[in-house]
C-alpha cells in the first residue's frame, strides 16, 4: 500500500512535484501497478540461473585518443567567460 | 502509372534512376499528401518542408552530373521524434524538450543521409516512447488513417500512421515493447524490430536502454529490406551494437518450420485469433510446416517488462533538469532542489508514473523483490524460446490482443493500457527480432501478425513475409484519407 | 588513551589518459576556457551513450595489482543515481559490489615501513562529475552556481581501505607511498592540481563514524585528521556522543564542520549501467600486464641494490623520489658507474635541488642534464679532478648549464697529477708549517693537516695520493726538508 507520504517520498527522490490531482489519484493507480509486478515472487530466486549478460571482450574497446568537435554543446544560460548559470546551490 | 505518394521506396529509387521523375518531384507530392491528410491524421510534430526541398534539390544535382545518389536515393523517411536529428527540434513528444535542438546527428541519421534518403521531418509518439496509442504525447494525439475515431497504436504512432497514410515513404520507429509493431499492426503497415545490438542506438534517446531498438516501418517487405540493411551495423559510438550480415532479398521460396504460440492467440478477440489461423493457413498452403506450442513464462513478461523499463527510465530522465537543454523556464531565484523539481512537474502522468515505480523497484530493499527478479525472468524466458528456436524457424501468433480501439477507451486506467502489450514484451524481453506483417482487417480495423526469430536470424522473418506478403494482399492504404 | 581507527576513501585522476573515461574529449581539463572541453556525451546530451576507454582499464588493474589486490576475470558497471547540478545525467557510471563483484580490485593488501599490512576493501573505475564555481563566496553563501563540465567524465580511480589505520602518521606513510606507486604506474601524477581527493572516515573508542569529505590535496589529510581527533576528543571529554555525520574540511579555516544534507540521501538506487555490456579481461589478461606494467617502487628498490650493488641506504633516497631515479638511470645510460654518480645525485646534487621538489616539472627544467653528470663523473674516475673539485664544480653547472669539461678548462681545476707541481706546494707547506711539520714526524694523524695545507695551496686540485706519497717521503727525509 503506498501511502501519501511513501508518494511524497518518492517524488522527493525523483525530483518530480505532483500536482494536486496527481497526488490524488496516484496512491492507487500505483498500487495496482506494484500488485501486478508482485507476481515476480513467486519466481525462485534462483541464484544458478546464469543473468544472461551481454559481453565485450577488453580487445575491442576504444583505443585513448582524442577528438573533439567544433559544434557547440551547450547554449542555454551561458555566461561571457563559458561558463553555465546554474541555480542557487542553497 | 502510380500516382507519386504511392510509390514503395524501391519503386521510387528505380523511377528516380531511369529518369521517370525528379526528387523534387516526388517530394513536392508528398507534401502535398501531407497538407491533405495532416489536418486529419495528425502524424508530425516538426515538419522540415525546406530541409526536404532542399534535399531533393541536391539528389536532382547529383542525378545531372552522373553522381552516385546512393541506395535510398529520393525516398521520404520520418523519423520518430525521440531520434536526435541534429538542428532539428526534437521533442520525445514532451515539453520538457520543447526547445531542444540537437547538435549531433544519431547514427542511424547520418546512415540514411549518406545514403540519399530525405529526412521530412519529426513524427509524433506517446511522451518519451512510454504508451501504446500517442495519447500521452504532450502535443496532440494522432489519428488512425484507417478510422480517425480510433488510436493508431503506439508509442511509434506518428510513424505507423504517416506511412499508411502516405506521408512519407518509410518511417522509424523505436521498439522497447511492442512500439514499432503496435503501430504497425493497428495502421496495416509492417514493421520490424531488430535484434538487440542490431541497429546502433546512439542518438536513441533512451526510455529503457536494455530493451529497445530503432527500426524500420514501411508498406513492403522489400522497402524493409532495403531500410534495414542502411541502418544496421556495429558502431563505434554504441557499446552494445553487434556487426551482422545484410538481408537479401529473397529468390527462391524457403520451407521453414513455424510454431503458433498457443497462450497469444487464446488470450486473442475472436476476430484478431480468426486471423491468424487463416495466416497459419495460408503458410502451411506455401509449404511452412505449423504447429503449436507453448510458452511457460509468458504470464510473468509483462510485469517484468514493466520492472525492468520503468527502473530503467526512471534513471534514463534524470537528465532532465532544463539546466543544459530543455524548454522556457527561467532560473530565478529558485534553488538547485525546488528547480529540478519545478521542471520535472512538467512530465505528462504516465511518464511521472513510470518514474515513480522505477525509483521505487529500485529502492534498497526491493532491488531483490522486483528488480533482480525480472532480471532472471529475461533470462529464463530468453533460455525458453532459443530452445524452441532449435526446433522451430519461427514462432508466430497476433501482434496485438485486440484490435483497434477508440481514443479514451484505455486512458483512465494504466493496467488496462499495459495489457495490451503483452504479446509484444517478449521480443524484447529476449532480445529476438520480432515483425508485425498486416494479415486482415475487421470492421475496417487493422490486424497484424507477429512473426519471431532467433537472434540475428531477421532474414528468416523476410523470407516468411516475403512469401505470405504474395499469397495474403492486405491494403497498404486507407481509400478514406 | 583512545582508540583510533581511520579509513580511507581516495579518488585519484587516472592523469595519464589522452581522453575521458567514456568519450574522446581530452583528459587534462586544466587551463581551458570553461565548457570548452566537452562532447555530447560526458555532457549527458540525449541519446548519448558511454563509450568506455580501454587504457582507462588497464590503468586501473595495474593498480589493482601493485595494492595486491584480486582482480576478477569480468567487471561490469554500475549507475550511482542522485541529483546535483555538477552530474550531468544526474548519475554517475561507477562501479558496486554488492549484487556481485563487479570492480576492477578487491581485498588487495599494502604494505607500510614497520610491515603493518593495510587492507584494501576495494579499487573501482568511475567518472569525475563537472566543477562547480560559486559566483562570489563559497558554498555556503546563497549565490549562483557556475558550472563548467570540462572536467565531467574524467576517469577516476577509487581506493577504499579498511579502517586499519590507528593515527594520522599512518595514513600520511599510506599516502606517500600509494603517491610514489602511482607515480612509478604513471598512473596518476598527484602533484597536479585537483588529481587526488581524500575523503577520511574516523572513530575513536569505538564509537560512531564520522566521514570527512573535501579535503584536495594528501597535504591537508593530515591536518584534517588531527583536527578531527582532536575535536571528536574534546567532544567525548565533555560527555557527549559523536553523531554519525559528514562533515567538510575547510582548508583555509583547517577546520570540519558539518556538512549539508547533500550527503544524507544515500538510496543511491544502483543498479546495472545498461549501455555497457560486461568487459571480458580473459584469465591471461593479469598475467600479461604484469609483464608489461612499470616496475614498482620495491622492485626497483631491489633492481637497484641487486644490478648496481647500491647500498640500501641510497637506493631508498633514489626510490622515494622517482624523477631523481630516472635522473640516475638515464645518466648510467651515458656511463655506466652507479656508486660514484648515486653518491652525487644523493648528496650535494640533492641538496641544491631541495627547494624544487613540489613542482611538477621538477628536475625538468633543471640546467644540469644527465650528460652533465656523467662526465663530471669521468673526470672524477679519470683523476683529472677531485672530490672536492667536483662539488665546486657541480654549483657551477648546476647555474650555468654548461658542461664540467668547460667549466674545469676556464677554472683551471684540473687535478694536479705532475709531481713537481705538487712538491713544490709541500716545499711551500713545510716552510710555513714548521711546527706541524715536528709534529708530523711523531704523530702520523697531523699528517692529515699537512695535506689539507697542500690541498688548499693547490685549490683543491692536488692528487691526494701523489701528496700523501711526497708528504711522507719528505717527512722520513731529513734531505728533504
Amino acid at each position: 500500500m503506498i501511502s501519501k507520504e511513501d508518494l511524497e517520498h518518492l517524488a522527493q527522490i525523483s525530483r518530480i512535484n505532483l500536482t494536486e490531482n496527481e497526488l490524488e489519484k496516484f496512491p492507487k493507480q500505483l498500487d495496482k501497478t506494484i500488485e501486478y509486478i508482485d507476481i515476480l515472487e513467486e519466481l525462485a530466486s534462483d541464484d544458478s540461473v546464469n543473468l544472461d549478460l551481454q559481453e565485450l571482450r577488453f580487445e575491442e574497446l576504444r583505443m585513448d585518443e582524442i577528438s573533439m568537435s567544433d559544434d557547440k554543446q551547450l547554449n542555454k544560460n551561458i555566461t561571457e567567460d563559458g561558463f553555465l548559470r546554474g541555480p542557487k546551490m542553497k | 502509372m502510380t500516382k507519386l505518394d504511392d510509390l514503395l521506396a524501391y519503386e521510387v529509387v528505380e523511377g528516380l534512376t531511369e529518369g521517370q521523375f525528379t526528387a523534387e518531384e516526388y517530394v513536392i507530392s508528398i507534401l502535398k499528401r501531407i497538407e491533405e491528410v495532416e489536418p486529419k491524421v495528425h502524424s508530425f510534430i516538426t515538419l522540415d518542408t525546406e530541409g526536404a526541398l532542399s534535399s531533393a534539390k541536391i539528389i536532382d544535382k547529383k542525378i545531372r552530373e552522373k553522381e552516385d545518389i546512393g541506395q535510398l536515393a529520393g525516398v521520404t523517411v520520418g523519423i520518430k521524434d525521440n531520434i536526435s536529428t541534429q538542428g532539428i527540434r526534437t521533442t520525445c513528444a514532451s515539453k520538457i524538450l520543447e526547445n531542444y535542438v540537437p547538435t549531433y546527428d544519431a547514427t542511424v541519421i547520418r546512415n540514411l543521409k549518406e545514403n540519399g534518403a530525405i529526412l521530412l521531418g519529426k513524427l509524433n509518439l506517446d511522451e518519451f516512447g512510454m504508451g501504446s496509442t500517442t495519447e500521452y504525447s504532450r502535443y496532440h494525439p494522432t489519428h488512425n488513417p484507417w478510422n480517425l475515431d480510433y488510436v493508431p497504436g503506439g508509442s511509434s504512432g506518428g510513424s505507423g500512421a504517416a506511412v499508411a497514410a502516405g506521408e512519407c515513404t518509410v518511417a522509424l520507429g523505436s521498439d522497447t515493447g511492442g512500439s514499432i509493431r503496435c503501430p504497425s499492426s493497428f495502421c496495416s503497415v509492417v514493421g520490424l524490430k531488430p535484434t538487440y545490438g542490431r541497429v546502433s542506438r546512439s542518438g536513441l534517446i533512451s526510455y529503457a536502454n536494455s530493451l529497445e531498438q530503432i527500426g524500420p516501418i514501411c508498406r513492403s517487405v522489400k522497402d524493409l529490406i532495403m531500410m534495414l540493411n542502411i541502418i544496421s551495423g556495429k558502431d563505434a559510438m554504441d557499446n552494445t551494437s553487434i556487426p551482422s550480415s545484410p538481408i537479401t532479398v529473397p529468390n527462391k521460396s524457403k520451407k521453414l518450420n513455424v510454431a503458433v504460440i498457443k497462450e497469444l492467440v487464446t488470450g486473442s478477440d475472436q476476430e484478431v485469433a480468426k486471423s491468424v489461423f487463416s495466416a497459419s493457413e495460408k503458410f502451411q498452403e506455401i509449404g511452412f510446416s505449423c504447429e503449436e506450442v507453448s510458452i511457460k513464462n509468458l504470464h510473468y513478461a509483462l510485469p517484468s517488462y514493466y520492472t525492468l523499463a520503468s527502473a530503467e527510465a526512471s534513471s534514463n530522465l534524470a537528465r532532465y533538469d532544463n539546466i543544459r537543454y530543455g524548454f522556457d523556464y527561467p532560473i530565478g531565484e529558485y534553488n538547485w532542489d525546488t528547480y529540478f523539481s519545478n521542471v520535472r512537474e512538467n512530465f505528462g502522468e504516465e511518464v511521472k508514473r513510470r518514474i515513480l515505480i522505477g525509483s521505487y523497484v529500485l529502492s534498497s530493499g526491493y532491488y531483490g523483490k522486483y528488480y533482480l527478479k525480472a532480471r532472471r525472468l529475461r533470462s529464463l524466458l530468453r533460455l525458453e524460446l532459443l530452445t524452441l528456436f532449435k526446433k522451430y524457424d519461427l514462432l508466430i501468433g497476433p501482434t496485438m490482443p485486440i484490435l483497434p480501439f477508440k481514443f479514451g477507451e484505455k486512458i483512465d486506467d494504466p493496467i488496462k493500457m499495459y495489457l495490451v502489450d503483452v504479446n509484444t514484451v517478449i521480443a524484447n524481453l529476449a532480445g529476438i527480432p520480432a515483425i508485425s506483417l498486416p494479415i486482415g482487417f475487421s470492421n475496417g480495423l487493422p490486424i497484424g501478425l507477429q512473426i519471431m526469430a532467433a537472434p540475428f536470424e531477421e532474414q528468416k522473418l523476410i523470407d516468411a513475409s516475403y512469401e505470405l506478403e504474395k499469397v495474403i494482399h492486405i491494403q497498404r492504404r486507407p481509400n478514406s484519407i | 588513551m583512545s582508540m583510533v581507527m581511520i579509513g580511507l576513501e581516495i579518488h585519484a585522476q587516472i592523469t595519464a589518459l589522452n581522453s575521458k573515461l567514456f568519450c574522446s574529449c581530452r583528459g587534462n581539463y586544466r587551463e581551458l576556457r570553461p565548457n570548452s572541453n566537452i562532447c555530447e556525451i560526458c555532457c549527458g546530451l540525449p541519446g548519448s551513450l558511454p563509450i568506455i576507454n580501454q587504457k582507462a582499464i588497464e590503468y586501473s588493474t595495474m593498480t589493482s595489482i601493485a595494492l595486491g589486490c584480486k582482480v576478477p576475470d569480468k567487471i561490469m558497471f554500475y549507475r550511482k543515481n542522485y541529483f546535483y547540478p555538477d552530474l550531468p545525467k544526474n548519475f554517475q557510471i561507477t562501479q558496486y559490489n554488492v549484487y556481485g563483484i563487479s570492480s576492477i580490485g578487491i581485498d588487495g593488501k599494502y604494505e607500510l615501513d614497520d610491515a603493518k599490512q593495510i587492507r584494501i576493501s576495494r579499487i573501482q573505475l568511475e567518472e569525475d562529475p563537472g566543477r562547480i564555481v560559486y559566483s562570489e563566496g563559497g558554498m555556503n553563501v546563497r549565490n549562483t552556481a557556475l558550472i563548467d563540465y570540462n572536467r565531467a567524465g574524467v576517469a577516476l580511480i577509487e581506493i577504499v581501505t579498511e579502517p586499519d589505520f590507528t593515527g594520522p602518521k599512518e595514513v600520511r606513510q599510506f599516502l606517500n607511498k600509494l603517491s610514489l606507486t602511482l607515480e612509478h604506474l604513471g598512473v596518476c601524477d598527484t602533484l597536479l592540481e585537483g588529481s587526488v581527493r581524500c575523503d577520511v572516515n574516523v572513530s575513536m573508542n569505538g564509537g560512531n563514524k564520522v566521514e570527512i569529505k573535501n579535503i584536495n590535496s594528501f597535504k591537508e589529510v593530515e591536518k584534517a585528521i588531527n583536527y578531527e581527533i582532536t575535536r571528536q576528543s574534546s567532544v567525548y571529554n565533555r560527555n557527549l556522543n559523536i553523531q554519525l555525520e559528514t562533515r567538510h574540511w575547510d582548508d583555509k579555516k583547517k577546520i570540519t564542520f558539518k556538512a549539508r544534507s547533500k550527503e544524507e540521501e544515500h538510496d543511491y538506487r544502483y543498479f546495472p549501467e545498461p549501455d555497457i555490456p560486461v568487459i571480458v579481461l580473459g584469465s591471461d589478461f593479469v598475467t600479461n600486464l604484469k609483464q608489461r606494467m612499470p616496475e614498482l617502487p620495491n622492485q626497483r628498490f631491489e633492481r637497484f641494490i641487486l644490478k648496481y650493488k647500491l647500498s640500501e641506504h641510497t637506493s631508498n633516497i633514489l626510490i622515494n623520489d622517482k624523477k631523481l631515479a630516472d635522473f640516475f638511470e638515464s645518466t648510467l645510460k651515458i656511463h655506466f658507474s652507479p656508486t660514484e654518480i648515486a653518491n652525487i645525485l644523493v648528496t650535494d646534487f640533492k641538496s641544491l635541488i631541495e627547494d624544487d621538489t613540489e613542482s611538477t616539472d621538477y628536475l625538468k627544467n633543471l640546467k644540469v642534464k644527465p650528460e652533465h653528470i656523467a662526465e663530471l663523473v669521468k673526470l672524477i674516475e679519470g683523476n683529472k679532478i677531485s672530490r672536492i673539485t667536483a662539488k665546486d664544480i657541480l654549483v657551477k653547472i648546476f647555474e650555468s648549464g654548461k658542461l664540467p669539461s668547460e667549466v674545469v678548462n676556464s677554472s683551471n681545476s684540473y687535478k694536479i697529477a705532475d709531481e713537481k707541481t705538487i712538491m713544490d706546494a709541500v716545499q711551500s707547506v713545510f716552510d710555513t708549517e714548521k711546527a706541524a711539520v715536528e709534529d708530523a714526524k711523531k704523530n702520523r694523524e697531523a699528517i692529515n693537516f699537512l695535506l689539507g695545507k697542500v690541498m688548499k695551496l693547490t685549490k683543491g686540485r692536488a692528487d691526494p695520493k701523489i701528496a700523501i706519497r711526497l708528504i711522507n717521503s719528505k717527512l722520513s727525509d731529513p734531505e728533504k726538508q
